[in-house]
């Protein structure tokens, strides 16, 4: 019964509220690109005039009907990685995506190990 | 005239810590059980004379002696009273001066308030902590002197970066560096530690009062270089993952875990190697912020001070402090026998270790590894808000929920869990999670788990503080802290994913609607300031559905020394949300492009972080009153 009742409270949670959109969200990409010639700013919170530029180049891309990734895709191959706050995932960048986690893990099982250890006793 | 005063007492302060050095060593020979009544004196000197020299450094400040380039460079005779004395910390030199002070003052503190501690052991951190200081110093005095003179004088100075007139970034850097360099006596503990075998309880009760202090300010200083960041730097959010913020955030994490770990050590006797880790690694983290960020590696939105030659020092000074604790650190390493339960509440303490150091390795790998990839392959990347929050916001559902449960489990074996009421207070988080997203009609997946862990966690902690009441077993700090934690978490989430923002362009007269929303702008006016000129707009805005209205003024501020233009935020506060107005003009043409947002919860999450370090205070006040 109790296991019903969660399910049902979850069940609603994920679903009362249908305003999930497809749209492509300019603001969002835009907080994920580097304005080139600040100091550390991005490109949605900066008023330089590369940051106008920037901004007209992904509304006009949107209104092609590009894709998130296609932007981004093609922002990195005019002014490389630099200007994505996010980076992709390649051959240079894997360490950085993947450390975290194998981190992550190595530690639990560290603290697991040095608990059975202790249960073997 | 105060340059010189300024270098005597520095270079006296030099000779003070070799003496100190030099006593102390003289003082471990002999076997009187208590530390030579010299050391005290001149440790008292030595903390007086580097704080006079600080009052030097201001008064030069206040009465705007431009004959120090410091001043010269930092200051002008139009600035008003606190932006003078806050400049006297507010670039390299006189921050580094700071450093040093407190380095100092904790020195003597610590020395003055373990005298139940040994001898041995309390010589030996005062040696490591006066080594330090000599590092420092010399830094200050042979690449960074703050009394440096400038022939012929300035008539005026330049000024200070106007963004950094401002009271909260005022109190930002005293408080951060409390945290920051307070570490520092830690650091210098646990090596006194190895040294002399110092282990175990003792050790844990010596330097607990300092790693409360250090955590409580670290937080207070990362609160107000936050609310600076959101009011100051115009893009109405109040974190962006920038390596400044990194840097202060980096050691708070070791903090954290430390903090936790310490309080084993205390009551078990448990997890000292570990311990001596934390403590070694808290300092050397701080070092390397500093590192990051005074050498100009790193580019950043809060670079205001850098310089190559500076970078050098520093990073060598950096690499022996690192050497010479991983070399000790494996010269006393053995393996004890331990006694561990998996089900107690040592294990948790284990697992919220586990959970900072991830934290703590996404933050310094995102910061760092920019360098590496340009260094190593030529490639420049850039790693910033995205990253952070796809990688650490999943985890931190999973560290709520082991936080919520861990504080209720006993010591040594748990007995059991209350599986019953850990499902209620599941539900009861689901329901008001389903409250808040109905409230705010918008959706995502993992804002979701985010509001219903933290959720968990505000109420398993009122729980908690409901239960300790009845029991009269009330271990307020804990929960104060707790329970703000579970609150920061839920607001940022809210504050998140709930935030409206609109980015448009308005001529005087125009109005724009959205939403719920108008924003009209009603007049522009030009008004003269003491030290800088504005260009000050009117905006009214109207939200239907609340049916009120507000006027916001943000501005566009141009200043003369240096000459600089600055975009000022407005912001109304509110207790529910934030309305953040900026303006900036557009090159020829009468538009002005106008970025609104409206942000809820704002000042909850300011009045959440300043209840983390209450819990702090709190503890350390509960201490003091049971020691005396």
């Amino acid at each position: 019964m109790r296991t019903k009742v969660i399910i049902f409270f979850i069940l609603i949670n994920f679903n009362v509220v249908n305003a999930i959109t497809f749209s492509v969200d300019s603001n969002k990409i835009l907080k994920n690109l580097r304005c080139l010639i600040c100091q550390g700013q991005s490109v949605a919170d900066s008023n330089s005039d590369f940051a106008q530029t920037i901004k007209i180049v992904v509304k006009d891309q949107i209104n092609d009907g590009k894709s998130e990734k296609e932007i981004y895709d093609f922002l990195i191959e005019k002014y490389g990685e630099w200007i994505v706050y996010k980076p992709p995932f390649n051959k240079v960048n894997f360490v950085l995506w993947l450390f975290p986690y194998i981190a992550l893990v190595s530690g639990g099982v560290i603290i697991f190990l040095f608990l059975k250890k202790r249960d073997n006793h | 005239m105060l340059s010189n005063i300024g270098n005597t007492l520095l270079f006296l302060n030099i000779l003070l810590g070799i003496s100190i050095i030099y006593l102390s060593l003289q003082n471990l020979k002999n076997r009187k059980v208590l530390i030579s009544k010299s050391i005290y004196h001149i440790c008292l000197f030595q903390s007086t004379f580097i704080i006079i020299c600080f009052f030097t450094l201001v008064t030069a400040f206040i009465i705007s002696d431009f004959s120090i380039i410091t001043v010269y460079q930092n200051s002008h005779s139009l600035k008003p009273f606190l932006y003078k004395v806050s400049g006297t910390w507010g670039n390299h030199e006189g921050s580094l001066l700071l450093w040093v002070i407190i380095l100092t003052i904790f020195s003597f503190l610590f020395l003055l308030y373990n005298k139940h501690h040994a001898k041995n052991y309390r010589i030996y951190s005062l040696i490591v902590q006066n080594v330090l200081i000599l590092g420092f110093l010399f830094f200050l005095l042979f690449n960074s002197n703050p009394f440096s003179i400038i022939l012929p004088i300035p008539k005026e100075g330049l000024g200070l970066n106007p963004i950094l007139q401002d009271p909260a970034l005022a109190i930002h850097p005293p408080l951060l560096y409390v945290g920051f360099v307070g570490s520092s006596i830690y650091f210098s503990a646990a090596v006194a530690s190895l040294l002399t075998n110092y282990s175990g309880k003792l050790f844990a009760k010596s330097i607990k009062t300092w790693v409360l202090v250090s955590w409580t300010f670290q937080t207070l200083g990362i609160l107000t270089g936050s609310i600076w960041a959101y009011y100051e730097l115009g893009w109405g959010g109040f974190w962006f993952w920038d390596p400044v913020e990194n840097a202060s955030l980096l050691p708070w994490f070791a903090m954290s875990a430390l903090l936790h770990s310490l309080i084993v050590l205390e009551r078990r006797n448990l997890l000292y190697f570990w311990v001596i880790i934390l403590c070694l690694l808290t300092f050397i983290l701080s070092v390397t912020g500093t590192f990051l960020v005074r050498s100009g590696i790193l580019n950043s939105v809060h670079t205001f001070a850098n310089d190559p030659s500076r970078g050098i020092y520093i990073l060598i000074f950096l690499s022996l402090m690192i050497f010479v604790s991983v070399l000790l650190f494996f010269n006393k390493f053995k393996n004890s026998s331990y006694n561990l339960n998996s089900n107690s509440k040592e294990t948790f303490i284990l697992i919220n270790n586990w959970f900072m150091m991830f934290y703590l390795i996404t933050v310094l790998m995102g910061t760092v590894y920019p360098i590496f990839t340009e260094v190593l392959t030529d490639h420049k990347v850039s790693v910033g808000p995205p990253f952070y929050n796809t990688v650490i916001i999943p985890i931190v559902v999973l560290f709520l929920l082991f936080m919520s449960v861990g504080p209720q489990t006993g010591w040594i074996k748990n007995k059991s869990y209350n599986l019953n009421l850990l499902l209620k207070i599941l539900i009861g988080s689901i329901l008001i999670n389903f409250c808040i997203v109905y409230l705010f009609k918008e959706y995502s997946l993992l804002s979701n788990f985010i509001i219903i862990s933290a959720v968990f966690l505000v109420i398993s902690s009122l729980i908690d503080l409901y239960k300790s009441y009845k029991n009269l077993k009330i271990d307020t700090p804990r929960i104060v802290s707790h329970l703000a934690f579970g609150f920061l978490i839920l607001f940022i989430g809210i504050n998140y994913n709930f935030s409206l923002e609109k980015d448009f362009n308005l001529k005087l007269g125009e109005k724009k609607n959205f939403e719920n929303y108008s924003v009209e702008f009603k007049d522009l006016k030009l008004q003269d300031f003491k030290n800088y000129k504005a260009v000050i707009g009117e905006f009214k805005i109207n939200n239907f559905k609340e049916n009120s209205n507000q006027s916001l003024y943000p501005e566009i501020r141009i200043y003369e020394n240096p000459s600089t233009i600055t975009y000022e935020a407005s912001i109304r506060s509110g207790i529910l949300k934030d309305y953040y107005i900026t303006m900036s003009n557009i090159d020829r043409s009468d538009y002005y492009n106008i970025k609104f947002q409206k942000k809820p919860f704002m000042m909850w999450i300011w009045i959440s972080v300043i209840f983390i370090s209450v819990g702090g205070f709190l503890r350390l006040y509960k201490n003091a009153k049971k020691n005396y």
